[in-house]
C-alpha cells in the first residue's frame, strides 16, 4: 500500500507542475481564443533565470545564510521577468493580428515558440544548465511513504498560487475586468473597459504562474534546457483541454491528472513507461470523445477567463 | 607570337603545374556538434583536429601540403548522419572518423560504404557497427558485449549481487548494452528483477525509481544514452531512497554527471576503457590537444582513430581503400587511449575496467582482467 501512496505522491508532485503551466494556457484561450504555444518557451525563461540568480546568490554565500528569502526572491524576480517578457510577446506577435483571423494568430504563436527557443539556446548554450540542488535533497519518511522537501514545496506553492488567481479572478476589479472581456470583448469595451490592458494583465499573469513552475522543476530536477518547456508545454495543454479549456478549476484537475496517469501508468502497467505519454494522450482522447467539453466544462458564463 | 606571350605563357603554365602538386588531403569527422550529445560531440571533432596538427608537426604526409578537415554534424540522428556522410562524400575525403551515436554510426557507414571511404569510429560501442561485413568500418573503443561482459564480472565478483534491476533509455546502444546484460545476468544466475525502459529526454523518472526502491535489487544497471539524463536520475534515485549500488556506462562517462548530480552522483560505477595516462603517447595528446581545453570522454579515442588512419596513408602512399586498409591491419599502435591492433573485422579490442565517481572524479577501481583492485 506504500508503494501506491509513494506513486500517488511523485504523480501529484508532477502534476502540480504541468498545473501551473495549464493556467497559462487556459486564461489566454479564455480571454482570447489563442492558443499560445510559446508560453512553453516563457516557463524554459523561468527556469533559466532561476539557475541565473540562484547560481549567482550561491557563489556569494547568500544560499547557506538565507536559503528561504534566495529562493523567494529568485522566485519573484523570476515571475516579474517572465511576465514582462510575456507582454512583450504579446504586443509584438498576437496585438498586430487582434483583427485577422483566428489562424494567423496560431501561426505567428507556433513562430514566436520557435523564435524564443532557439533564442535561450543561442544565448545560453546548448548544454544543461546544473541547478545549485544543495538545499533541495531533505525529507522524511512517514509510514513508509517517502516525501522529499521539494515535492511539498511544489504542492504548497501551487495552491497557494491558485488560491491566488482565484482571488484575482473572482474578488478583485481586474479580475472582474477580465470575466468581463472574456465574455464579449466589443461590449466590456463599450462599458469602459480597457481591453487591451486587461489582455496584456491576463498574458502577463499566465506567465508569472508559468515561471514559478520552470523554477521548480529546475529545483526538483537539477538542471535546465533550452528545449525543456516543449513536452511540458504539451502536456499542459492537453491538461488545459482536458480540464475544459478557458477553466481555472478545470486546468488545475486536468494538470493533476494527467501527471498521476503518467505515473501510475509506469509503476502499474507492464512496459508503462516507455508508453506513459500515450496513456495520457489517450485519456485526453477518450474525455474529449465522450466530454467534448472537458472534465470541468468550457465555461460559457460568467466565470470564465 | 611575341616574346613577351611567350613568356606570360610559360609563366602561366608554371602556375597551373605549381597548384597541381599542391594537394590537400580531405579527412572528415562525423560527430553531433549540436544537441544533446554536443559535449561528446565537439570533443570527438577536436580529437580529430589535434591529430592533424600532430601529424603535420612530425611532417606532414608526403605529396600533400596540407590536411584539411571536414568536421560535419551528425546531431546523433540517422538522418542528418545520412545527410552529412553524402555531404563528405561529395568533398571526397578519403577518410572519416565519427560518428558518435551507434543508431547515427550505422545508417551513415552504409553511404560511405558504397563509396569505398574507409571509417573509424571513436566512440560508437554497438557491436552490429562491425558485424555487417562492411570492408572499410574499424573500431578505435570496445564493443557492448565486452563491456557487458566487464560488468557483469564486477557484479558477480565484486559486489555479489544475486538481484539486478535493469534500465534502459531504447537507443541502439543503450537498449543493445541493456538486453546484453539481462542474458549475461540469467546465464550467471542473477535474478533479474525487471527490464524497464524510459523514454530519451525523459525528465521524472520517479515512477520507475520507486519500483526499484521497493523491489530493493542488490544492483541497478542504468543504461542511459546521455550524462545529463544519467544525473537526473542519480538525483532522483538518492532522493527516493535506492541503495542499490548503481553501474552506468561509457556515455554517461563525462563530467556533466558531476557537475548536475553533485554528492548523488558519489559511489556510482561506470564501464570505460582503461586509459594510461602516463605513456609518451598520451603526453603528446594532451599536448597537441591543450588548446581545445581539457580532454573529454572520447577525446584520446578521435585522436587515435585520425593518427591512424593518417600514419596509414602515409605508409601506404596512396589514399587507395584497400591499400590503407593493409596498412590499418599490418601495424600495432601505442595510441593515446590504449594499444591499437586493427583485425580484419576492424575491431581493435576492448579494454574495459571499472571506475568509481570519487570526491567528485572519475578514479580507476578494478581491472575485470586481472581481478585487481586499484
Amino acid at each position: 500500500m506504500d508503494y501506491f501512496f509513494q506513486q500517488l505522491i511523485n504523480g501529484l508532485t508532477l502534476g502540480g507542475v504541468y498545473a501551473l503551466v495549464a493556467l497559462g494556457y487556459t486564461m489566454v484561450y479564455g480571454i482570447i481564443q489563442l492558443i499560445n504555444f510559446a508560453h512553453g518557451e516563457i516557463f524554459a525563461a523561468g527556469g533559466y533565470l532561476g539557475v541565473i540568480l540562484l547560481s549567482y546568490m550561491a557563489s556569494q554565500g547568500l544560499m547557506d545564510s538565507h536559503p528561504w528569502f534566495g529562493l523567494a526572491f529568485a522566485l519573484i524576480l523570476a515571475m516579474g521577468y517572465c511576465a514582462m517578457l510575456a507582454m512583450a510577446v504579446e504586443k509584438v506577435a498576437y496585438k498586430p493580428l487582434r483583427q485577422s483571423s483566428r489562424l494567423s494568430v496560431l501561426l505567428s504563436a507556433l513562430g514566436m515558440s520557435i523564435f524564443l527557443q532557439n533564442g535561450l539556446m543561442l544565448t545560453q548554450g546548448v548544454y544543461d544548465k546544473a541547478y545549485p540542488t544543495e538545499f533541495t535533497h531533505g525529507g522524511f519518511e512517514w509510514l513508509g511513504v517517502r516525501v522529499s522537501y521539494m515535492q511539498i514545496g511544489i504542492l504548497a506553492v501551487t495552491a497557494l498560487l491558485l488560491v491566488l488567481l482565484n482571488t484575482l479572478v473572482f474578488k478583485t476589479r481586474i479580475g472582474k475586468a477580465m470575466r468581463a472581456t472574456a465574455q464579449d470583448k466589443v461590449m466590456s469595451a463599450l462599458v469602459g473597459i480597457h481591453s487591451d490592458k486587461v489582455i496584456s494583465t491576463t498574458f502577463a499573469i499566465g506567465a508569472a504562474l508559468a515561471a514559478a513552475a520552470g523554477i521548480m522543476v529546475g529545483l526538483y530536477y537539477g538542471s535546465v534546457r533550452y528545449d525543456m518547456g516543449f513536452v511540458p508545454g504539451i502536456k499542459a495543454f492537453a491538461a488545459a483541454v482536458l480540464g475544459g479549456i478557458g477553466n481555472i478549476t478545470g486546468a488545475m484537475i486536468g494538470g493533476l491528472i494527467i501527471g498521476m496517469v503518467e505515473i501510475l501508468a509506469a509503476a502499474y502497467i507492464p512496459a508503462g513507461g516507455e508508453y506513459k505519454d500515450v496513456f495520457a494522450f489517450v485519456i485526453l482522447i477518450g474525455v474529449l470523445y465522450f466530454m467534448p467539453t472537458g472534465i470541468m466544462g468550457e465555461n460559457v458564463d460568467d466565470t470564465r477567463v | 607570337m611575341s616574346a613577351k606571350r611567350v613568356i606570360l605563357t610559360l609563366v602561366a603554365m608554371c602556375l597551373m603545374a605549381g597548384t597541381a602538386t599542391a594537394a590537400t588531403l580531405k579527412i572528415g569527422s562525423l560527430s553531433p556538434l549540436t544537441g544533446s550529445y554536443a559535449a561528446d560531440g565537439n570533443d570527438i571533432a577536436n580529437g580529430t583536429r589535434a591529430a592533424i596538427a600532430a601529424i603535420e608537426k612530425e611532417g606532414g604526409i608526403p605529396g600533400f601540403d596540407k590536411i584539411e578537415l571536414f568536421a560535419e554534424d551528425s546531431a546523433c540522428d540517422p538522418r542528418q548522419a545520412v545527410a552529412a556522410a553524402n555531404k563528405l562524400v561529395n568533398e571526397k575525403v578519403v577518410g572519416v572518423v565519427g560518428a558518435y551515436c551507434s543508431s547515427a554510426t550505422i545508417p551513415a557507414s552504409e553511404t560511405l560504404a558504397e563509396a569505398d571511404i574507409p571509417m573509424l569510429t571513436p566512440a560508437s560501442t554497438s557491436e552490429k557497427v562491425t558485424e555487417r561485413g562492411l570492408p572499410y568500418m574499424f573500431r578505435v573503443c570496445g564493443r557492448d558485449d565486452d563491456q557487458s561482459i566487464a560488468a557483469m564480472k564486477f557484479i558477480k565478483d565484486v559486489l555479489k549481487a544475486k538481484t539486478i534491476f535493469i534500465v534502459d533509455d531504447k537507443t541502439t546502444y543503450s537498449q543493445g548494452l541493456a538486453d546484453n546484460v539481462e542474458k549475461l545476468a540469467n546465464k550467471e544466475g542473477l535474478k533479474v528483477i525487471a527490464h524497464d525502459h524510459v523514454n530519451q529526454g525523459d525528465k521524472d523518472f520517479s515512477a520507475v525509481l520507486t519500483k526499484i526502491k521497493d523491489a530493493k535489487p542488490d544492483v541497478l544497471y542504468m543504461s542511459l544514452q546521455n550524462s545529463a539524463s544519467g544525473a537526473l536520475m542519480l538525483i532522483q534515485a538518492k532522493r527516493a531512497g535506492v541503495t542499490a549500488a548503481i553501474i552506468g556506462q561509457d556515455a554517461v562517462y563525462h563530467p556533466q554527471l558531476m557537475e548536475i548530480a553533485k554528492d548523488a552522483a558519489e559511489g556510482m560505477y561506470l564501464t570505460f576503457g582503461y586509459i594510461d595516462e602516463e605513456t609518451p603517447s598520451y603526453k603528446k595528446f594532451l599536448a597537441a590537444y591543450e588548446k581545445f581545453g581539457k580532454p573529454g570522454a572520447y577525446s584520446a579515442y578521435a585522436y587515435d582513430a585520425a593518427y591512424s588512419l593518417l600514419s596509414a596513408i602515409k605508409a601506404a602512399k596512396s589514399t587507395d581503400p584497400a591499400k590503407i586498409k593493409a596498412e590499418l591491419i599490418k601495424g600495432e599502435m601505442q595510441g593515446a587511449s590504449k594499444k591499437i591492433k586493427f583485425q580484419a573485422n576492424g575491431e581493435s579490442g576492448s579494454n574495459y575496467i571499472i571506475r568509481v565517481v570519487k570526491d567528485g572524479k572519475f578514479a580507476n577501481f578494478w581491472d575485470p582482467q586481472t581481478g585487481k583492485k586499484y
